[in-house]
């Protein structure tokens, strides 16, 4: 996770953040996620909140334990996001006032599946929203050469064909490695629609790459880069 | 029955006042715009009078006492003393400086902090010192009273006082017990001495008596002979008081259903945030309201539910602009907050989300407010407050309720924020279950506000998340 904050030095420029209520003027002005017109892919509403989140997380001068504390506020709210796009059926229940409340119930069983070792950083956040979750996990390293994704490891859920798959990673740089762990997920048996990706800092070629080999796989991420830097 | 009619009018006529009086609500053209009238800004005095050592505070403690509501206090006249030169308070040491005259009060403040707690604002009252004659540089805060009992020897003497009053008592003693009850309570309680108090009692204290004292009576409703030993006449003044709190609470109650009338038409504004509509919300909700949830289940839910509101609420806090730098030494262009975040919890129900208030911002501020709805009436009812000091200048203030059943509390809270100067716009309500008229009839009192709320149900919804949060 050390390696969270990436740039290029191309920024965009900066713009107006804010509510939609909020005069132009009064609106102070950041950088914010790039668009993406790829349907699966899906970038948090890009919130003054939001934004002051992944400013302190870039910055170099933030101490480990807020580092810790603030990347997990936002993981959390990729989580919150990624399970809104689990499926649900409608279920009644009587509320304590006595009344029928028409509600959902969650279907299907979900595990997450953490790319290690960044991916790792996110299974406690995941925790803090599904409490008794399974998490499997897969090492791929690149190789620094031929800069190719290689697969040393993978212990996943023996029924993960099963599952709705949310599988964890803070960065995608160019995707290979996440190409390649959703490659080994449909080894498995799980079909590429019921895995969801979730992401902290994007760059717009790994996206790209990415919804371009696996488009059914959906993204949550908080934020796309503008660009890659040279070392991939 | 009868005497209800002349308070109800005299009360439109205090209301109509208020709302002059209150600038940040007087410049809102939008019609949609209504005033709240907390039942604080319905103030009632009760002047008790008489003479030294006849057992004026006695009466009022007993009355406070017996009646043993927070909203109803004793103002002691003895506060507003004037501070005494040098050569005064060198000569009230020597007991020659007469402090049992008018002049010695200083009743234009008094008459200042009476009108400010009329209008249901939150005071300062001085102290003051016996033993230096001075008053401190410490004041005494006073808030959102119903009842106050004025209590001084001079309490029915001032003019502009006496139109304030809902009651004027007279309590007469035999000036034997006054002297001796005077002596007892001079040298025990303010530093002086036997000799020193009957000089002044002979030289000050009974003139002055004879001569602004006694007059007092002429302007009484009742004249309590025998002072404390009257028990008549004390439950008869605790039963008036207890006819004057029942008619605030009829009238307050009146208010805040007035608010909640003609609202259907009311489009609620942006600055109500809902949540509902997505499935995990939806989800949430369906588990939090399953019977068969077990608490530890429902706890867990619980806490994600108000995390993810408090991260809404916290959308509306203000940031700046801010520039920096990251490891690899490029410049980010971000966004840091623009100042204090706190937050208030309405009790008890507030409680239960302060476990998903601290995994957003673990050393949030937290003040307090006791709102309890009256088990018999359902009137909400402020029992205790515990704000920061300095919360005007907080940037956001956050305002957690985990139920909004039909906007009582949630009114009385938002009004106490105010009162505080805490501006409008710098208020966010979060909550989990707001009542469509509750949530409007906030809305339409305090426009500015903003309000954060998993769903918009029912009315009237009784408080169910804290009894099963709290699991009684």
């Amino acid at each position: 996770m050390a390696s969270v904050p990436r740039a290029n030095g191309v920024q965009s420029p900066a713009v107006g953040v804010g509510p939609s209520y909020r005069p132009a003027e009064e609106k102070p002005t950041a950088t914010v996620s790039r668009d993406v017109s790829h349907e699966n892919v899906h970038v948090l509403p890009q919130t003054p909140q939001l934004i002051a989140l992944l400013t302190i997380i870039r910055d170099k001068d933030t101490q480990r334990a807020d580092f810790i504390f603030y990347s997990n506020r936002i993981i959390r709210l990729l989580v919150e996001e990624g399970l809104n796009h689990l499926p649900v059926v409608a279920h009644t229940v009587t509320s304590p006032v006595g009344k029928d409340y028409v509600g959902v119930k969650f279907e299907g069983k979900i595990c997450g599946v953490s790319i290690m070792r960044a991916g790792e950083s996110m299974e406690e956040g995941l925790r803090e929203c599904c409490r008794s979750v399974r998490i499997g996990k897969i090492l791929i390293q690149r190789n620094e050469e031929t800069s190719q994704p290689k697969l040393f490891y993978e212990k996943l859920p023996t029924d993960i064909k099963d599952r709705w798959v949310l599988l964890l990673d803070p960065m995608l740089a160019t995707g290979g490695s996440a190409i390649m762990a959703v490659e080994v997920l449909k080894s498995k048996g799980v079909p590429e629609d019921r895995i969801l990706f979730l992401n902290l800092i994007a760059s717009p070629e790994g996206i790209q790459n990415f919804a371009e080999k696996v488009p059914k796989v959906r993204v949550v991420t908080a934020f796309i880069d503008q660009g890659l830097n040279e070392h991939k | 029955m009868s005497e209800t009619s002349a308070p109800k009018s005299s009360s439109s006529v205090a209301s109509g006042q208020k709302a002059t009086n209150v600038p940040g609500d007087a410049d809102i053209s939008d019609t949609q715009t209504a005033h709240y009238s907390p039942p604080w800004a319905d103030l009632s005095i009760i002047g008790i009078a008489g003479s030294s050592g006849s057992g004026k505070t006695s009466l009022a403690v007993e009355i406070v006492q017996s009646l043993n509501l927070p909203w109803v206090i004793i103002l002691s006249i003895d506060s507003f003393y004037k501070s005494l030169t040098p050569e005064q308070n060198a000569a009230a040491h020597r007991n020659e400086y007469d402090l049992d005259s008018p002049n010695s009060i200083d009743f234009d403040l008094l008459v200042e902090k009476l009108q400010e707690l009329k209008q249901g604002k939150r005071t300062d009252i001085p102290i003051y010192s016996f033993q230096e004659h001075q008053r401190l540089d410490k004041t005494i805060s006073i808030y959102s009273p119903h009842v106050i009992i004025l209590e001084g020897i001079l309490a029915l003497h001032d003019p502009r006082i006496l139109k304030m009053l809902d009651m004027k008592i007279f309590v007469e003693a035999d000036a034997d017990v006054c002297l001796s009850r005077r002596i007892v309570r001079d040298v025990r309680e303010r530093g002086r001495t036997i000799e020193g108090t009957i000089k002044q009692w002979f030289a000050y204290v009974k003139p002055v008596f004879q001569l602004y004292v006694e007059p007092q009576k002429q302007a009484a409703d009742l004249i309590v002979p025998r002072g404390m030993h009257n028990i008549m006449a004390i439950q008869m003044i605790v039963n008036q008081t207890r006819q004057i709190l029942k008619e605030k609470s009829i009238r307050h109650k009146a208010e805040l259903e007035r608010l909640g009338q003609q609202l259907e038409d009311y489009t609620l504004s942006e600055n109500a945030i809902i949540l509902a509509g997505k499935p995990q919300i939806t989800g949430v909700a369906t588990i939090l309201r399953d019977p068969s949830t077990a608490q530890v289940d429902f706890i867990f839910y619980f806490d994600r539910l108000t995390a993810l509101l408090v991260e809404k609420a916290l959308d509306c806090h203000n940031h700046v602009s801010t520039d920096v730098i990251t490891p690899q030494g490029y410049r980010y262009s971000g966004l840091k907050s623009a100042g204090k975040i706190s937050a208030v919890v309405i009790l008890r129900g507030g409680s239960c989300m302060e476990t998903g208030l601290k995994r957003t911002i673990p050393d949030c501020l937290t003040g307090r407010l006791l709102i309890q709805s009256n088990y018999r009436t359902g009137e909400p009812e402020l029992h205790y407050l515990k704000l920061f000091p300095d919360l005007d200048k907080h940037e956001t203030v956050m305002l957690l309720d985990p139920q909004m059943p039909n906007g009582g509390a949630a009114l009385m809270a938002v009004k106490v924020l105010v009162d505080h100067g805490v501006a409008e716009s710098r208020i966010v309500f979060v909550t989990c279950l707001a009542g469509k008229r509750g949530l409007k009839r906030l809305m339409t009192v305090f426009p500015k506000i903003k309000v954060v709320t998993a769903d918009v149900v029912e009315d009237n919804e009784k408080r169910w998340i804290e009894e099963r949060y709290l699991g009684c």
